[in-house]
């Protein structure tokens, strides 16, 4: 064969083939997997360059798009088999985020090959469709340090010791039972960040010692936080259906003592939908000695301010942190049912202690309908907020009537701060 | 030197400097906190104890030029100062990779061999952004790469494995290449070039072009314009040379029309071996019409035709006169399939 000498050849030397691979790999993985596997046609020195890169992600773009899902998803399956199957070396994270791509039989090959390839990171979010059963052999993944899956049927055998160097665990819509997952979480020591999200009437006890963030939704029937004390953030969204109803008017616990009891370190909180309703019940039983010294951000959402229970936990909440900076509150859009007159009394109680929130600067209170329980809660925050610098309302009923009413009473209110403002948002 | 000597010695100093020297010998003096940003200088001047004097100057990895360094001592500067927002790093970093993609491997390089992973990253992602889109072409010419892949192993069918409609498309070329290429191992006999078609006597075109068939005309016209005015050219100084009275070159007269058919044969072959286009027949038989030219491409070598006809016919009754007066021995000019002389054949 002739070979054609080029003006490249004359061009100067070249100026990236011969770096480190550590280098190469650096580049390589920040590229798209289709161009990194392209690169393997530029030289003789890049044909296998791309062959021992540790990361490899195919998402949606990683195929071309056609309107038959089976193409995409035969394509995807090809791709994926055979790029593993020309890979050397340790895989280190691996990741399909593809919604073409359902359940197949091919997956457990894959699972299979990455357990003995060192993997580190796996994530599977694959489509919708029927739930794909994680095979065994993720079990003997031992160095796994963050496993994401969604959308499939997970069950560890009896033996399963648990990953000793799991760090972050996120499973969504994943079909398990509620052993499985609280034996899961227990038995992953050094376990940092854990998600839990769409499951169904799940009791969950967590006991986890370097838990530092938890992020939650689904139905849950009840949550224990029994030994987490590193936790820093939380965020909650609990959905109701008549099942937890029921138990929530059964259960004798303070849930605010068993969720929040055992966090000492929270510097955030977001709680939605159902949660404050969840931390009401049996709140007016106990007192609580914990401070919350890290506290600066707490969120709740959906209060049902007609529910002074729920009004408690909010003020037993900013009362127990003392560096709280911000806070954002938003109402329940139910007009309120009852008709006679508020329990205006629980304002006046002396159960609220007079201390003062130091270090409050910024509160935003959404769907906010002007009622008077409301109303209270605005004045007794403007009250006792020496450093407050915005305080933005947003309405819910957009009737100038009401609006009006709220704003009158608004003006009345007495301020500590003096550079405070209240915005009125109204659009 | 131990962290704690280190501490003392601090305050004592109003702006620490260490020495550094770099691969072409030469050393300068850095602001120690500017440096330390650097794990590997870190790791010498604390473990080590070097770098505190001209004597004992921290010897920097081959890799890293004084422009380098210096490209990587701005970065530590801005960086190592606390204060500044994320928002303002990503800022600075965005407009500190702007720079001609040698300079940008070398950085790379450097910063690798200083263990400075944020720059190492931050380098990595711009070449990759270099990288991400472009065919093998572009990225070939930007990092002068060499296309020393041999034919066959990018003929190969891409062991690709993106099933990318475009490296389908790019496989079928070259097995189309391929096939092309042993056609010419075997056509290697009959290679002319194009010249010589250029050069062929008018009159054998027109004897071409009156000829029967109509699609030898096709395949002579299909090739370019610049033929056309090749031969117009060539008409011309065919006429000038007979002016000149050139005896034995003369080209013969209409009179002598050759037998369409071997004519069209050579010129079909020669077509074949030279245009990018391969025609599905070797050989035109009398009235064959059917050679695959499409109708629209067929209208148009027709119209192409007719304009040299007529171009050629303007000149024709005064050249005839000409050429009977003279008498001239019919000479015809044929095309050998062997290199590039002409053969001449006597009529």
């Amino acid at each position: 064969m002739r070979r054609v000498i080029r003006m490249v050849d004359v061009m100067g030397p070249d100026l990236i083939s011969d770096l480190p691979q550590s280098i190469i790999e650096s580049i390589l993985v920040k590229l798209p997997i289709t161009d990194a596997v392209r690169t393997s046609i530029l030289s003789s020195k890049w044909r296998y360059k791309w062959a021992s890169i540790t990361q490899l992600v195919f998402d949606d773009k990683c195929v071309p798009f056609s309107n038959d899902r089976e193409i995409v998803e035969r394509s995807v399956v090809k791709f994926i088999t055979r790029a593993l199957f020309l890979h050397q070396g340790p895989i280190h994270k691996f990741q399909i985020s593809n919604s073409m791509l359902q359940s197949c039989p091919e997956i457990d090959q894959w699972i299979l090959f990455l357990s003995r390839n060192d993997i580190k990171e796996l994530v599977m979010e694959i489509g919708e469709g029927e739930f794909f059963r994680i095979p065994s052999s993720l079990f003997n993944c031992r160095k796994l340090t963050r496993l994401e899956l969604s959308r499939c049927e997970l069950d560890p055998p009896h033996s399963f010791k648990g990953f000793v160097c799991l760090r972050s665990l996120n499973l969504h819509q994943v079909l398990i039972s509620p052993d499985a997952v609280e034996s899961l979480i227990s038995r992953c020591p050094l376990l940092e960040s854990l998600s839990l999200s769409y499951f169904d009437n799940l009791a969950l006890t967590i006991s986890a010692p370097n838990l530092k963030y938890l992020y939650l939704e689904g139905e849950f029937k009840d949550i224990c936080l029994e030994d987490t004390p590193l936790l820093v953030e939380i965020s909650i969204a609990m959905y109701m259906t008549d099942d937890i109803a029921e138990h929530f008017e059964q259960s004798s616990n303070c849930n605010f003592l068993k969720f929040l009891g055992g966090v000492p370190n929270l510097e955030k909180l977001v709680g939605l939908i159902y949660f404050t309703k969840y931390l009401s019940i049996g709140i007016d039983s106990v007192h609580l000695p914990i401070m919350y010294h890290n506290l600066e951000t707490i969120e709740l959402h959906q209060v049902n301010f007609e529910d002074t229970k729920e009004i408690l936990v909010i003020l037993r909440m900013i009362t127990s942190s003392p560096n709280l900076k911000e806070l954002h509150i938003s109402g329940s859009s139910n007009i309120p049912i009852a008709a006679d007159a508020p329990d205006l009394d629980f304002w006046e109680k002396g159960c609220l202690s007079d201390s003062s929130l130091n270090r409050l600067k910024t509160v935003k209170l959404s769907e906010m309908g002007g009622w008077p329980h409301e109303l209270e809660f605005i004045k007794y925050l403007l009250c006792r907020s020496p450093v407050l610098e915005t305080l933005s309302i947003i309405p819910c009923v957009f009737d100038m009537g009401n609006n009006l009413k709220m704003l009158i009473e608004l003006v009345k209110c007495r301020r500590a701060s003096s550079r405070g403002e209240v915005i009125f948002i109204h659009e | 030197m131990s962290e704690i000597d280190m501490a003392v010695i601090k305050p004592e100093m109003m702006k620490p400097y260490i020495w550094l020297e770099t691969s072409d010998g030469s050393i300068q003096q850095v602001e120690q906190e500017i440096a330390m940003y650097c794990p590997l200088i870190c790791k010498e001047i604390i473990q080590k104890g070097m770098g505190s004097s001209k004597n004992c100057a921290i010897c920097l990895p081959q890799r890293v030029s004084p422009a380098t360094l210096s490209l990587i001592l701005d970065y530590c500067r801005f960086h190592q100062v606390p204060g500044r927002s994320n928002k303002e790093r990503k800022s600075y970093d965005e407009k500190f990779v702007r720079m001609d993609t040698k300079r940008l491997c070398e950085l790379t390089s450097a910063a690798d061999s200083l263990q400075l992973k944020p720059l190492v990253d931050l380098t990595s992602r711009a070449l990759a952004r270099i990288i991400e889109g472009k065919s093998p072409e572009e990225i070939r010419e930007i990092f002068h790469l060499p296309d020393d892949l041999t034919e066959e192993e990018k003929l190969e069918p891409l062991k690709n494995t993106t099933d990318d409609p475009r490296i389908r498309l790019l496989n079928r070329l070259y097995a189309k290449k391929r096939k092309e290429l042993k056609e010419r191992e075997r056509l290697k006999s009959v290679e002319v070039e194009e010249e010589h078609i250029d050069k062929r006597s008018v009159d054998d075109l027109l004897s071409f072009i009156n000829g029967n068939d109509e699609d030898q005309k096709g395949i002579k016209t299909s090739k370019n314009k610049k033929k056309n005015r090749r031969k117009k050219e060539q008409h011309q100084k065919n006429s000038s040379l007979k002016e000149a009275s050139g005896v034995n070159k003369k080209e013969v007269n209409g009179q002598n029309i050759r037998h369409p058919d071997s004519e069209a044969d050579i010129i079909a072959e020669t077509s074949i071996s030279h245009t990018e286009d391969v025609f599905p027949h070797k050989e035109f038989d009398d009235g064959d019409i059917d050679d695959g030219i499409d109708p629209a491409l067929k209208e148009k070598i027709d119209r192409e035709v007719e304009d040299f006809a007529r171009r050629l016919n303007s000149d024709w009754p005064e050249r005839m006169q000409e050429l009977l007066s003279s008498g001239q021995e019919r000479k015809t000019r044929l095309y050998s399939p062997n290199g590039n002389s002409f053969l001449r054949r006597n009529a």
